[in-house]
């Protein structure tokens, strides 16, 4: 079994690494000190399961899991996050609270082995990352997984999005973004008082905005300030002539 | 004692205010008619002193027995009013008595003579003495019961501000005591020597913070010892992530500060700034007395990346407001705390009196 260890605590990853050595089958393929790491590690190697810390710098655990996907089985650690070990009992996830024993570990990890290499993907987990982020909403900050890269962008970055079928297309500094994600699920969670959906396709950065424009006779554009030009829709029209005044 | 001495020259004011009262009936007597000013005198000054102990102690039971909003302000005014009204006729009733005691022995410069208009007036009097005198025991009952209220107050402050300690000292942060049980648990197979030291640290952290009291202040030299020791346990967890760097005075350190007013700022230091830098970072702690006032300075680095959004780092507020609170509590206007985010750090800034001895504030 290949096994990536997740903690930016050198002494909480050596605990596990000590547990671990008591299973000849397990393989520990990288030891990641943070988030960035993790997901990069995860991506290239793929893991069968990612012992995960809840609690570490830059990205958290639920957002490496949201980011590296469901490929990799996941055991979480945490030493005391109340709402995380609500969110793992209602969930049925797989969880250590620091500190733990030789025993409870083994427990842990001979229930990952069970469902190691059933090919399901792991629902339980994806539910739970959507729930840590609708937690967090207004997000600062949007996440963006680019291959083994992780891109972290402001909200406040963020000219436009527009919608592409299952993905979004994030505009932000003159760079393009593509998200898993769908609009309206992004929609949900970013600031409604900084982003306006002005078209069925398109959410905009209301302090980007430039001015709005006249098409046609009953339809209008909003020119952003690099020079974008959205459609605005009808009553997205009647939603920006409400938030500038 | 204080009670009593007060009470006693309360009354003694009382009685010389009676007596000029007297002195002015006497005087309004003399002037009207054509009575003596030593008659006059003789008849007015006994029955007003008389009258200042029986209207006082009737007045004073009254209002003990109808206190201000109790009832209706209506049936208030009616029971004094008529218990004034009784009073004031007696009164008459009694400078009768007087007056004909006074005339038995016939002597020249006793006696006067009671007219209609005398009559009317005593009983006017009578009436409106009497009102003065309720009205004053209302005065006096008000402020010993705001008084009182005052004295409540002051001690329910304390025992918040106690309450408030325990609450500090219990909540100390739950991550904080699992992760370094975490640490230990690590060091014990790997390390046994450090994992001794790191449960020492705790002990003394845990022995410090329990044994403070709210009320009592320490110098900043206990509570850096106290810090000393939280900083070294999380050392333990970090490693070289967290780098502490101290300036601090000796003025500085001989000076008096609430218990854990400056922990919290460096847990925080810890929780909101290297726990999130990969790389780690340097907490500063500095202290400076100037003149009269002691400032106290707490910078850590912080994630440029990471915006202050909501969602994350959630919390930095309450501990701070739980800091000025206390702050407020102690030293009233006299100190302030000051905080802010720039050059990649965050930085809280204390300013409070320089006190080297309990009781000077």
């Amino acid at each position: 079994m290949r096994i990536i260890i997740v903690d930016d605590e050198m002494l909480a990853r050596a605990v596990v690494r000590e547990y671990l050595s008591e299973h000849a089958d397990a393989e520990i393929v990288a030891e990641c000190a943070n988030g960035f790491e993790a997901v990069k590690a995860i991506t290239e190697l793929s893991p069968d399961l990612v012992i995960l810390d809840i609690q570490m710098p830059k990205l958290d655990g639920f957002e490496v899991a949201e980011l590296a996907g469901a490929g990799p089985r996941y055991i979480f650690a945490t030493a005391f996050d109340q709402y995380a070990i609500k969110a793992f009992e209602f969930h049925a996830l797989n969880y250590l609270l620091k500190p733990f024993s030789q025993q409870r570990f083994d427990q842990a990890l001979a229930h990952a082995r069970a469902n190691v290499g059933k090919g399901a993907p792991d629902t339980a987990v994806g539910n739970m990352v959507r729930e840590a982020a609708a937690r967090n909403k207004p997000l600062g900050r949007v996440l963006i997984r680019d291959g083994a890269k992780v891109h972290v962008i402001g909200s406040d970055k963020i000219d436009y999005v527009e919608a592409q079928d299952d993905y979004v297309q994030i505009r932000s500094e003159g760079k393009s973004y593509l998200k898993n994600q769908r609009l309206t699920e992004l929609e949900g969670q970013l600031d409604g008082e900084q982003f306006l959906r002005i078209h069925r396709s398109y959410l905009v950065n209301i302090a980007r905005i430039e001015r709005i424009e006249q098409a046609t006779r009953d339809s209008h554009v909003a020119i952003l300030k690099d020079g974008a030009r959205l459609p605005v829709s009808r009553s997205g029209y009647q939603k920006i002539r409400a938030a500038l005044g | 004692m204080q009670e009593t001495s007060s009470g006693r020259r309360g009354a003694a004011i009382y009685m010389v205010v009676w007596l000029f009262i007297g002195i002015a009936l006497g005087g309004v007597i003399s002037l009207s008619s054509d009575t003596p000013m030593a008659n006059a005198m003789l008849f007015a000054i006994p029955i007003n002193l008389v009258y200042a102990f029986a209207a006082g102690y009737s007045a004073y039971y009254l209002c003990r027995a109808y206190p201000l909003g109790s009832r209706r302000p209506l049936s208030i005014a009616l029971v004094l009013m008529a218990t004034a009204v009784v009073c004031g006729i007696l009164w008459l009733l009694l400078g009768h008595a007087w007056n004909g005691l006074t005339m038995l022995p016939g002597a020249d410069w006793a006696g006067i003579v009671i007219t209609r208009q005398l009559s009317a007036l005593i009983v006017g009097l009578g009436i409106l003495l009497y009102g003065l005198a309720a009205a004053l025991h209302y005065i006096a009952i008000e402020f010993v019961r705001a008084k009182n209220a005052e004295q409540r107050e002051l001690e329910s402050l304390l025992m918040a501000q106690e309450a408030e300690l325990r609450m500090l000292r219990t909540q100390i942060d739950p991550h904080f005591l699992f992760n370094s049980l975490n640490s230990i648990s690590a060091l014990t197979s790997q390390d046994p020597k450090a994992a001794r030291r790191m449960t020492l640290e705790l002990a003394s952290f845990f022995r410090q913070s329990l044994g403070m009291e709210a009320h009592k202040k320490v110098t900043l030299g206990e509570e850096m010892v106290l810090i000393r020791h939280f900083l070294a346990i999380e050392q333990v967890r970090f490693g070289q992530r967290l780098r502490v760097e101290e300036a601090l005075e000796d003025a500085a350190l001989a000076c008096l500060v609430p218990p854990m007013i400056i922990q919290p700022l460096v847990e925080n230091a810890v929780k909101h700034g290297i726990c999130n830098l990969p790389e780690g970072g340097t907490i500063r702690v500095g202290a400076r007395r100037a003149g009269s006032m002691l400032h106290i300075r707490v910078d850590n680095p912080v994630d440029a990346d990471m915006p202050p959004a909501p969602g994350k780092g959630v919390g930095t507020g309450i501990g701070l407001a739980n800091v000025r609170q206390r702050l407020a509590g102690a030293y009233k206007h006299e100190a302030s705390i000051h905080w802010g985010r720039g050059d990649g750090g965050f930085g809280v800034e204390i300013a409070m009196p320089a006190q080297t001895t309990e009781g000077e504030d």
